[in-house]
């Protein structure tokens, strides 16, 4: 009964998310709105963590799986690839590359200047 | 006969589960991290479909029930976030500081390199969600009109480099605060540099996990403003 009325919980508040985005035609998607709310909810205390723990839990301790299918779906999309493929891991490498060298210097500088204060 | 067998929803769904309790029975048995679950099991259940020629639409049949899931597993981010919140109170300007620049590190290293290396449309918008957790990443790809599968490679690609080099980039950088470290590996690789940043210390994973949320909301932003001024 737990697991059903937290996946409850969750699902209405996905639904929720979805409704708001298509109704205001927000271009936000409708289960990053869910996020919003449900953090909303747990702040505003309207929703308590053990309302939805276990459910929450298992969802994120097995998040990969989820995902199997939409990586699956490569395999229809591979023409896009086609012939990019090395400059596409490239742009990866060096995107990836690139955003922790400035992420971990401009914290490291904030974090030490506001130490100075 | 294959046919009745694979044309069901019980095949995609079974495939799936069974390969990715494999690749985490492996995991497990060899103590080796760098075994991905999610990139070997997507890879297998390809090359088993292209060599057996059953149709694509006969796996998706099932995973499609596995895939309605990304909607919940997308609300359910808000629990870590929530959990770290009194973190991000205390030390808001550097961790948004941080996420912000990383960012728009990321918006404009594939910008410009897609168009250095002559990517087309289609792939540079994919490779945008780059940093951010799956779910989210994912959910941005269809909102860009990108391709959801090249998204997830890409976003699996970053987060097992992240997580491989952080250590070294640290060294060479000179970064050695634990909120530095930590925030760096969730903005860059969302959660696989967060096991990493768990590894290196109790502040750093705390850091990593409250990143990977701030980043994706950040980025969904920023995508989301140059949709409505008709860059994308």
């Amino acid at each position: 009964m737990k697991i059903f009325k937290q996946l409850l919980i969750i699902l209405s508040i996905n639904f929720a998310g979805e409704l708001l985005s298509e109704a205001l035609s927000l271009p936000l998607p409708g289960s990053i709105i869910g996020m919003l709310i449900l953090l909303t909810f747990l702040l505003l205390g309207l929703v308590k963590e053990e309302h939805i723990a276990e459910t929450a839990s298992f969802l994120l301790d097995n998040m990969p799986f989820f995902f199997i299918p939409a990586g699956v779906s490569v395999m229809v999309s591979y023409q896009f690839l086609e012939g990019h493929l090395a400059a596409t891991i490239s742009t990866i490498v060096l995107s990836t590359l690139f955003v922790m060298i400035i992420t971990g210097l401009i914290t490291q500088f904030l974090i030490k200047k506001k130490n100075d204060d | 006969m294959t046919e009745a067998l694979t044309n069901t929803h019980l095949f995609g769904i079974l495939l799936t589960l069974g390969l990715y309790f494999g690749c985490i029975w492996l995991r497990k048995r060899h103590k080796k991290n760098w075994i991905n679950p999610l990139l070997i099991s997507a890879f297998a259940i390809i090359i088993f479909l292209t060599q057996l020629n059953i149709p694509y639409e006969h796996y998706t049949k099932g995973a499609g029930f596995i895939h309605a899931f990304l909607g919940p597993v997308t609300v359910v981010l808000a629990l870590p976030l929530y959990r770290q919140r009194k973190l991000l109170v205390q030390h808001k300007y550097s961790i948004i500081g941080g996420i912000i620049s990383g960012v728009a590190a990321s918006f404009i290293s594939v910008i410009i390199l897609s168009r250095i290396f002559h990517l087309n449309d289609v792939l540079e918008r994919s490779l945008i969600p780059h940093s951010v957790t799956t779910p989210i990443g994912i959910a941005l790809s269809n909102s860009l009109n990108a391709v959801e599968g090249i998204t997830v490679i890409s976003i699996i690609i970053t987060g097992l480099l992240g997580a491989a080099i952080a250590k070294i980039l640290y060294k060479i950088l000179k970064i050695t605060h634990p909120i530095a470290k930590g925030l760096t590996l969730g903005t860059a690789a969302h959660v696989l540099g967060t096991t990493k940043a768990i590894e290196m210390g109790e502040t750093e994973g705390a850091v990593s996990s409250l990143a990977i949320g701030v980043a994706a909301i950040t980025t969904v932003i920023s995508a989301t403003i140059l949709q409505i001024v008709g860059w994308y």
